[in-house]
């Protein structure tokens, strides 16, 4: 790309059309002509590109019918082996027992973790026939997979989805570690009618494997920090000592300087309310209202969602004393 | 109201000290020791904290050469013309008199890690028990061809605080009717990933209103960016046909720079610009590889309490840092601080320490009163801090919101500046 027009053809072609942005780093006079030139041309291409996609479609829909054949019979094979092995196995692993597990230990609970992500990518080898992932990535029979992490359900443009797959995005569903390792144990549980023909990934572990390869192919939260969490919040159930420091006011104070980045110290209000001399149970049933989500802002919501009910009593007992 | 009931209140000779710099090995009374390189978002908090919270039982010192430290935090506001100079000042004197801070203006030369010592510029060493760096960042050499540190008065980063954004400022006052600013942004990592994009704005609402058949040119070496479809909306909302970027599909990767012709050469294509800003790429601030602190361009940290992979008496917060998640911004390294701070005192005094939590929030404005905002929680995990959790603006959000999120800002402005400094 080495001259005026070059770039500014790009530039029209790539950003100006396809973000529908009027950019304007005006051509010099004279390449004007050859711009409407070249964008006739643009024009002739796309409606000849529209009429190569029609015919790609219709082959995409024969292999696409192959493919389901060639699955579902992976599937059954795999369903018979299961049946096969899946009893004794999950016998020979005894539950832990409430009774055996030291109360001092701090468990983590429902959290999910990613996997690893080398193993990851041997286990997206039976992917591999319909999705693409990586540099030059496109879609074939499934969609590409770059970006997936964060990306709202059935919104890839150009991809033809179902039509439950598209309304479970306009409902809200986006994809994030929860939602994907739902969508791979069981597809048609998350979407009922989705055109993925795939029994699903019963073993935790492969998922949390392919999950950690796929996420290696969406961004980075350092640099695009609105980038979907790469983890699961911990709900940690603390020991019988932890939770003897409710109300703790040391503890409400180490919590409380997550507070004062924004609320400031002398109780100015200015963009950001006090949060000074605030009555303590009016204190901690904010806190719950943006737990709960009761109350909208964001940022609180974020913030008093990963409290726990001690960890509030906590702060509540600090700003109490500190008054 | 008294949330600073345990501020320790200094004694003249930390004031004095601040004046007359070596006095570093002064009565300590067997105290534990702790040293703090850079007196920024990171460093002035923890120092603050640290002093705030063991009552006087450990002596902190704070290393930092310059006197008024210049928050890069609301430069791009400076640009735009809706916050004045003097407001991104705040200097170390409250540091020094409330909390008893040992201040010292001078730069840290070196770290002697097995005598647990850093040298001055000025000369001598200070002693340590734990050593907290902040440094921030430092440019890597040869990023942008052409560009090197003796050509940023032809083409400002302004990616320092202080003189470099006013120089900017100064240059884009300057600027010719229609003439071109070119952005050369950086490629990730970098600090505050929205900064070059909010600059953008900001100059763009400059131009707009005194130059508006002015030009504005990102060359870009990154697919995507933080908080992209926001800003795109905003510029054809506000500054329709003023900006174009061009990403990496066009070359914007391919970037050489001529300070003497200020010329940018964008893939073969040569723009005649009238201000060039250059964001290079960067690396932790120099302190951090001179100490033997780094894998590639950043230092390495254990998430749980900040803690250097390499080095278990030292901490490293903020930008200099590679903790996992968090974004390389001002809230981040404050939020960073604060466990930074603990884990410290629970290791010199026993005090207690509790599980650390962390957060970020980055607003930007694009235009009058329309400001966004995007954040995360975060956790650490065995391998970096994760995040947990996460939001930002909408889209096609109304006035009021935009409005009210600007004004978020201020008061965060506000909060996080007394966070540090007292
Ligand atoms: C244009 C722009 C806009 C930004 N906007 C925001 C925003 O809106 N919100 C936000 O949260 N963040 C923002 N940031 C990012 C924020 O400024 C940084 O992330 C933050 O300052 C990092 O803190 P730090 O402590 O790591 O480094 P710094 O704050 O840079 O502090 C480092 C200090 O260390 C000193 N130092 C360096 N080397 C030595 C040495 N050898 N000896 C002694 N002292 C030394 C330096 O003088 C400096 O004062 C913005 C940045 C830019 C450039």
């Amino acid at each position: 790309m080495t001259s005026t027009s070059g770039i500014f053809a790009s530039v029209l072609g790539g950003a100006a059309l396809v973000l529908g942005i009027a950019y304007g780093w005006t051509a010099r006079d004279h390449r004007e002509q050859e711009l409407g030139a070249l964008t006739d041309r643009i024009e002739q291409l796309e409606s000849s590109n529209a009429a190569l996609a029609d015919q790609a479609a219709r082959q995409d829909d024969l292999l696409a019918i192959v493919t389901e054949l060639e699955t579902a019979l992976a599937t059954a094979l795999d369903e018979a082996e299961a049946a096969r092995q899946a009893t004794p196995v999950a016998l020979a692993e005894p539950e832990p027992s409430a009774a055996e597990e030291p109360e001092t230990v701090i468990a983590t609970a429902t959290g999910l973790e990613f996997g690893d992500p080398e193993q990851g990518e041997a286990v997206f080898a039976q992917c591999r026939s319909c999705h693409q992932i990586g540099q030059g990535a496109t879609d074939r029979i499934g969609p590409h997979l770059n970006g997936i992490f964060g990306r709202r359900a059935g919104a890839h443009d150009g991809f033809n989805y179902s039509d439950d797959m598209a309304m479970m995005g306009s409902d809200g569903l986006t994809w994030t570690i929860e939602t994907l390792n739902a969508y791979l144990e069981n597809p048609k549980a998350l979407v009922s009618r989705t055109r993925m023909n795939f029994a699903g990934l019963k073993d935790a572990d492969d998922r949390a494997d392919i999950l950690a390869y796929l996420r290696q192919f969406s961004a980075s939260p350092q640099n695009i920090p609105e980038a979907a969490p790469t983890a699961q919040a911990r709900e940690v159930e603390l020991a019988p000592e932890v939770l003897a420091i409710v109300g703790d006011t040391d503890y409400g104070e180490y919590l409380a300087s997550e507070c004062t980045t924004c609320h400031q110290q002398d109780g100015s209000d200015q963009g950001i309310p006090s949060i000074t001399h605030w009555p303590t149970e009016d204190f901690v049933v904010a806190m719950h209202a943006y737990k709960q989500k009761l109350r909208p802002h964001p940022v609180m919501q974020m913030m008093a969602s990963r409290l726990s009910d001690e960890e509030i009593a906590a702060l509540a007992a600090y700003f109490a004393e500190s008054e | 109201m008294k949330l600073n009931r345990r501020v320790f209140i200094g004694t003249g000779m930390a004031a004095a000290s601040t004046l007359t710099a070596p006095m570093v090995h002064a009565a300590s009374h067997g105290k534990p020791k702790v040293v703090v390189i850079g007196g920024g978002a990171g460093g002035a908090t923890a120092a603050r904290y640290i002093a705030k919270d063991s009552d006087g039982e450990i002596d902190v010192t704070l290393i930092e050469p310059t006197r008024s430290y210049y928050t890069c935090f609301f430069s791009n506001l400076y640009l735009g013309g809706f916050w004045d100079l003097e407001n991104l000042s705040h200097s170390y004197g409250t540091l020094a008199s409330d909390y008893g801070i040992n201040v010292v203006h001078d730069w840290a030369t070196g770290i002697d890690r097995d005598a647990k010592t850093v040298a001055l510029a000025g000369g001598g060493s200070v002693p340590y028990d734990r050593l907290i760096l902040s440094p921030g960042i430092d440019f890597v050499e040869g990023s942008v061809p052409g560009w090197d540190l003796s050509a940023q008065n032809a083409m400002p980063h302004a990616y320092k605080g202080g003189s470099q954004t006013e120089l900017l400022k100064a240059q884009v006052m300057a600027m010719p009717e229609g003439g071109t600013y070119v952005m050369v942004a950086p490629p990730n990592p970098y600090r505050c990933p929205p900064g070059p994009y909010e600059r953008v704005s900001m100059v763009a609402h400059v131009l707009k209103a005194n130059n508006p058949t002015a030009k504005i040119i990102i060359a870009d070496p990154k697919e995507n960016f933080s908080k992209q479809g926001l800003f795109e909306e905003g510029w054809q909302k506000h500054y329709s046909g003023m900006i174009t970027r061009i990403g990496p599909d066009f070359g914007g990767g391919n970037v050489t720079v001529d300070p003497a012709a200020m010329t940018v050469d964008v893939d073969g294509e040569l723009i005649q610009a009238d201000v060039v800003n250059v964001i290079p790429a960067q690396k932790a601030g120099h302190i951090c590889e001179a100490a033997g602190l780094t894998e590639g361009n950043w230092a390495p940290v254990d998430g749980a309490s900040m803690v250097s992979r390499l080095d278990e008496n030292i901490h490293i917060l903020g930008d200099a840092s590679n903790q996992g998640d968090m974004p390389k911004s001002g809230f981040s390294a404050n939020s960073q601080a604060k466990v930074a701070a603990m884990a410290v005192r629970g290791a010199l005094t026993g005090s207690r320490v509790f599980p650390a939590k962390y957060s970020n929030t980055c607003w930007s404005l694009i235009a009058t009163d329309d400001g966004v905002k995007v954040g995360a929680a975060y956790e650490p995990n065995e391998e970096k801090i994760a995040s947990v959790s996460s939001f930002v603006s909408q889209t096609g959000e109304d006035a009021a919101l935009r409005k009210a999120t600007y004004e978020e800002s201020i008061g965060w402005y506000e909060g996080i500046t007394s966070d540090m400094f007292g």
